[in-house]
């Protein structure tokens, strides 16, 4: 009696909870680890197939690769470029949508619209808006009489056009949680400054950040490592060019396995990859976290 | 007079937001309906003319016969089943993770939570190579099997099913109820809000998934929308109109169950309440 209590115990858990465990397990955290392992291997074309153990070749391989380090390089720059942009932009909007205002839950939905449409949609028409020849926004931009942009197709735009595509489609998510954040703020505190004389400015300097600083550094986080695996709109429109600017860590990962069949040196990519974003997201915890105890 | 100026700076503001955001929904649209060579000669010069729709639906026609329905088919098979079978493991396991304490519950859940971090495109490769392994590539198993156990959804029924009140499931115990009954005829009603945030979730992850079936089944008889799409944009790159027709069709289903079930969706994909 005592024992089918016991048995009955874990075994209920046990059949609720193995479906959906194991599919964690086999397909969110193993191939984690995979990547590492695989990264000492390479794959051998001769009779029979298998893998030949290699060691830190595909490492030291990439080391002396000029075009890994123009991708570390392109990837420094996006990640540089569009977190703060689209950190920026999404605290704009929240604070502009927080407005109690006639029809502000259809303006909150109309600009909610992007968040339903898929990366690859949104980088189709974007790319074809963008083209430089007959694309809608040179189109505009002649109204103004600004000459023809090549976007896409410039060295030096390329990437910009893509913080513009991913931006354009990202910006309302992370709004949503600074928009819950700044909902959450007491509507005394700003009051209290308002009667102390603060301006617009100061309200936001003094109140609005402070209080958000826990929801900004999640967003930051997030967004972050979101952006370190961007790699739609390159696959889909540049194909890491013109001339590598847009060749992220991401995009070089899939390219060295897919194009080149070389899975060894593309899972060495994809640890080094991850390791980045476990180092940049651990400094930024560490620099914008709450310092215990500093403020007491 | 100087009172009006926020208000409208603030009316100022969210129009140029809102014409941003439009823009391509209206532009692309309107443009699935027109010739292509239409919507050339109307941009040079620029005329406001580009964002009224055409009235040629012949871009709808030609991509259907370039093999879109079978892309349209395939994704919503590959997405209901996701959604049933993943709806019934998830929920499983959030009900174990609400009201059974085990050895070891606090450790699995957190490796629940963890795996919310883990972004789908950097696992991709390996997983890739471990799909390969099993003698799934190129299958509709290799699209649906690795979508379907899913942290956040887990995550979501955990918090429901962990506010239910003990006194309904201890009298159902008390009435000789079996777990199995009282999860699936007590606590799975309950959590229709639930069910419906995270069913969305589902579908719209593997309606929007492009990177995975991309790599994963790549002979055009499994395509799914997204990679067809992509296929269009590269095979068909001078094309426009049915480039926009198709990412009509991809971008409106989706978004018209989203829409509906705005609330719902948002808040299990964010946590946030839209008020």
């Amino acid at each position: 009696m005592r024992l089918s209590i016991c048995h009955q115990k874990w075994l209920i858990p046990l059949i609720f909870l193995t479906p959906a465990m194991l599919g964690l397990f086999l397909f969110k955290i193993y191939p984690i680890f995979l990547a590492i392992w695989e990264s000492f291997f390479i794959e051998s074309f001769g009779v029979g197939g298998g893998k030949i153990f290699v060691g830190w070749e595909n490492f030291t391989l990439l080391w002396n690769d000029f075009v890994f380090w123009r991708s570390v390089r392109a990837t420094a720059i996006l990640t540089v470029v569009i977190n703060p942009v689209q950190i920026s932009l999404a605290l704009a909007l929240a604070l502009l949508l927080q407005r109690r205002s006639r029809h502000i839950r259809l303006i909150r939905s109309l600009f909610l619209l992007p968040i339903g449409i898929a990366l690859p949609i949104a980088t189709i028409i974007w790319g074809l808006m963008l083209n430089p020849n007959d694309g809608l926004i040179n189109a505009m931009l002649g109204i103004f009489g600004i000459s023809r942009q090549p976007f896409l197709t410039s060295e030096d735009q390329a990437i910009w056009a893509i913080v513009a595509i991913a931006t354009w489609k990202g910006v309302a998510f992370w709004m949503l949680f600074l928009l819950a954040g700044l909902e959450d703020i007491p509507r005394q505190l700003y009051e209290a400054v308002r009667i102390d004389g603060a301006n617009w400015l100061q309200r936001h300097r003094y109140v609005t950040l402070p209080m958000l600083r826990r929801t900004i550094l999640f967003v930051l986080v997030a967004d972050t490592a979101t952006n370190f695996v961007l790699v739609v709109p390159m696959i889909i429109l540049t194909q890491g060019g013109p001339r590598q600017s847009t060749n992220v860590l991401m995009y070089e990962a899939y390219r060295t396995g897919f194009l080149f069949q070389d899975f060894g040196k593309s899972m060495a990519i994809v640890t080094i990859l991850t390791s980045i974003t476990m180092l940049v997201i651990a400094l930024q915890v560490l620099f914008l976290g709450d310092r215990r105890g500093a403020n007491k | 007079m100087l009172r009006k100026w926020p208000v409208i700076a603030w009316y100022v503001c969210v129009v140029i937001g809102l014409v941003i955001t439009l823009l391509p929904f209206v532009y692309a649209a309107a443009g699935s309906l027109k010739p292509n060579h239409l919507m050339f000669s109307e941009l040079s010069p620029f005329t406001l003319k580009a964002f009224l729709p055409g009235t040629d639906p012949v871009a709808y026609f030609n991509i259907f016969e370039k093999g879109f329905g079978r892309a349209i088919l395939n994704t919503l098979f590959v997405s209901c089943t996701s959604v049933v079978i993943g709806l019934l493991v998830n929920s499983t396991a959030g009900f174990a993770f609400a009201r059974f304490r085990f050895h070891g519950d606090k450790v699995l859940f957190a490796i629940v939570l963890v795996t919310f971090a883990v972004p789908a495109e950097a696992i991709a490769i390996p997983l890739f190579i471990m799909i390969r392994g099993l003698g799934w590539f190129d299958s509709f198993t290799a699209l649906i099997v690795p979508g379907i156990a899913n942290g956040l959804v887990i995550f979501l029924y955990r918090q429901f099913f962990a506010g239910v009140p003990n006194e309904l499931i201890e009298a159902a115990r008390v009435d000789g109820l079996s777990w199995w009954r009282i999860y699936w005829t007590i606590c799975m009603p309950l959590a229709k809000p639930v069910t419906i945030g995270a069913g969305l979730l589902l579908f719209v992850f593997q309606w929007e998934s492009y990177l995975w079936p991309l790599i994963a089944a790549p002979s055009p008889e499994h395509h799914l929308i997204q990679v067809a799409l992509g296929r269009f944009s590269t095979e068909f790159s001078a094309i426009w109109n049915e480039q926009f027709a198709a990412s009509t069709i991809a971008g409106a289903l989706p978004l018209v169950f989203i829409f509906i079930y705005q609330k719902q969706f948002v808040s299990a994909l964010t946590g946030v309440d839209l008020k």
